[in-house]
């Protein structure tokens, strides 16, 4: 390409980007005209106005269609996968191989490094891990639903609401808790309980971060003046960042508490015991 | 929805819940498990041609090994047969050597009683040829005596005839 038509390409296209942003400008109004920027932040904490119905049997927060859909959208793109990409996979492996492989190879090594028990451990912090990343990335789609109240939405992550949330969190910490059974028995239990504060903690910071970011993008998108290059940061790096970011957090977190209460306690030496009580107790008649 | 904060719903929690646990489920048979197995089976592949590799090179080392024994063997039975036939070589050489001595002095002495034996019957046979001869001189001489003293007794009596 020659410096000339380089320049009549940046031309054009600058002219193109003119065009859309005065179309933009001169046909909407102020953005977010029937509700305010309040309502809008409190209802997607709240989920009280925009609810979407489940096939007709109940009004639910747009997050849990957004957890179905993304759902659906992982298991094809699995059953795709185990059907065409597994069966020829290759000692040397091609490029989508290696991707698989390596994002199994992550969270089961993470379960490795964390835990013996680390079999069930792997397959859950895979599928939590995959399910965080790509339920955050959803929201990039901008899937439109229509709500009960007759207006069209797009979907967010599964985990802006709190529900997805504190389901993911709550969850985590029975699986915490069965690595505690598994490794130690009923103490197991005891020693999970200790950290009784872990499903609301892992619960509300996965909700935290990924509100954060809804809250970030509804912000921006609300007026008019800030859809311009903003969203680009906004909208797509920090989504990609808090979802790689969250993904890796609460799995982080799982396996090390996992890996924490299924460690074997090792009980002392019945004469190093006794011996201890002897002392104790020579200790005690000398200061008698 | 009444007095809960954060409009949180138990229900909708079981429906991400049952949610969840179908996508762990498909996610676990579908793809997770697949492809570690695969990845824990190419693990065993690639352990297994290091162990065979291992084991192949420890083969060597013990062949290598076992050669080099072999050869340090070789060459001790090659010095020890080497000197056994030295020393062969030299008994047999002596051997040989005091057998050839004894057989020189064997033909010599031989010779030597020939030579003996020889210059015995020489020496005896001159001495019959000498006593031969003398004897037929002494015979001659005793015959050409007799025969004079025959021719004159013949004279004598020829002449006595005559008388």
């Amino acid at each position: 390409m020659t410096k000339k038509e380089r320049n009549k390409a940046i031309i054009i296209f600058s002219v193109i980007a003119l065009v859309f942003l005065i179309g933009s400008i001169m046909t909407g109004g102020t953005g977010g005209e029937e509700e305010s920027v309040q309502v809008v932040m409190r209802d997607a904490v709240m989920h009280e106005v925009n609810r979407v119905s489940l096939f007709g049997l109940k009004d639910v927060n747009p997050s849990l269609i957004a957890a179905f859909i993304v759902s659906g959208i992982m298991i094809v793109f699995a059953l795709i996968c185990r059907i065409f990409v597994i069966p020829r996979f290759r000692l040397v492996p091609g490029k989508f191989q290696l991707v698989l492989e390596t994002v199994v190879g992550i969270f089961d090594g993470m379960a490795k490094q964390n835990s013996h028990i680390n079999r069930f451990l792997g397959a859950y912090i895979f599928a939590a891990g995959s399910y965080i990343f790509t339920g955050t990335l959803f929201e990039l789609l901008g899937v439109q639903v229509m709500t009960t109240e007759g207006h069209a939405i797009s979907l967010p992550a599964p985990f802006a609401d709190v529900n997805g949330a504190i389901m993911m969190g709550c969850l985590s910490y029975l699986v915490i808790m069965s690595g505690g059974i598994a490794g130690n028995g009923i103490k197991g239990i005891g020693k999970t309980l200790k950290d009784f504060s872990l499903p609301i903690s892992l619960s509300f910071r996965l909700f935290g971060a990924l509100l954060s970011g809804a809250l970030v993008t509804e912000l921006v998108y609300y007026y008019t003046a800030m859809s311009y290059v903003v969203p680009v940061i906004v909208g797509v790096l920090f989504t990609l960042l808090h979802a790689l970011i969250q993904a890796y957090v609460l799995t982080m977190l799982t396996s090390l508490f996992y890996g924490e209460v299924s460690e074997k306690v090792e009980k002392p030496p019945k004469e190093k015991r006794r011996l201890g009580k002897k002392r104790t107790t020579v200790v005690r008649e000398q200061n008698a | 929805m009444t007095g809960v904060p954060l409009n949180i719903d138990w229900q909708q929690i079981l429906l991400h819940l049952f949610n969840f646990t179908i996508l762990f489920g498909a996610l676990y048979i579908l793809l997770y498990k697949p492809v570690r197995d695969f990845m824990e089976n190419r693990e065993a592949h690639y352990a297994e041609m290091d162990s065979k590799a291992e084991q192949a090179l420890a083969d060597a080392e013990n062949s290598k090994a076992s050669y080099e024994k072999k050869e340090r063997d070789f060459d001790e039975e090659i010095r020890t047969e080497k000197n056994r036939l030295s020393k062969e070589i030299e008994t047999e050489r002596e051997r040989r050597l005091a057998a050839a001595r004894g057989e020189a002095e064997k033909i010599i002495s031989d010779a030597r009683g020939e030579a003996d034996r020889e210059k015995k019957e020489i020496i005896e046979s001159a001495q019959k040829e000498i006593t031969e001869m003398v004897t037929d001189a002494m015979e001659k001489l005793t015959l050409e005596q007799t025969a004079s003293d025959a021719f004159d007794q013949f004279l004598d009596a020829a002449e006595e005839a005559d008388k």
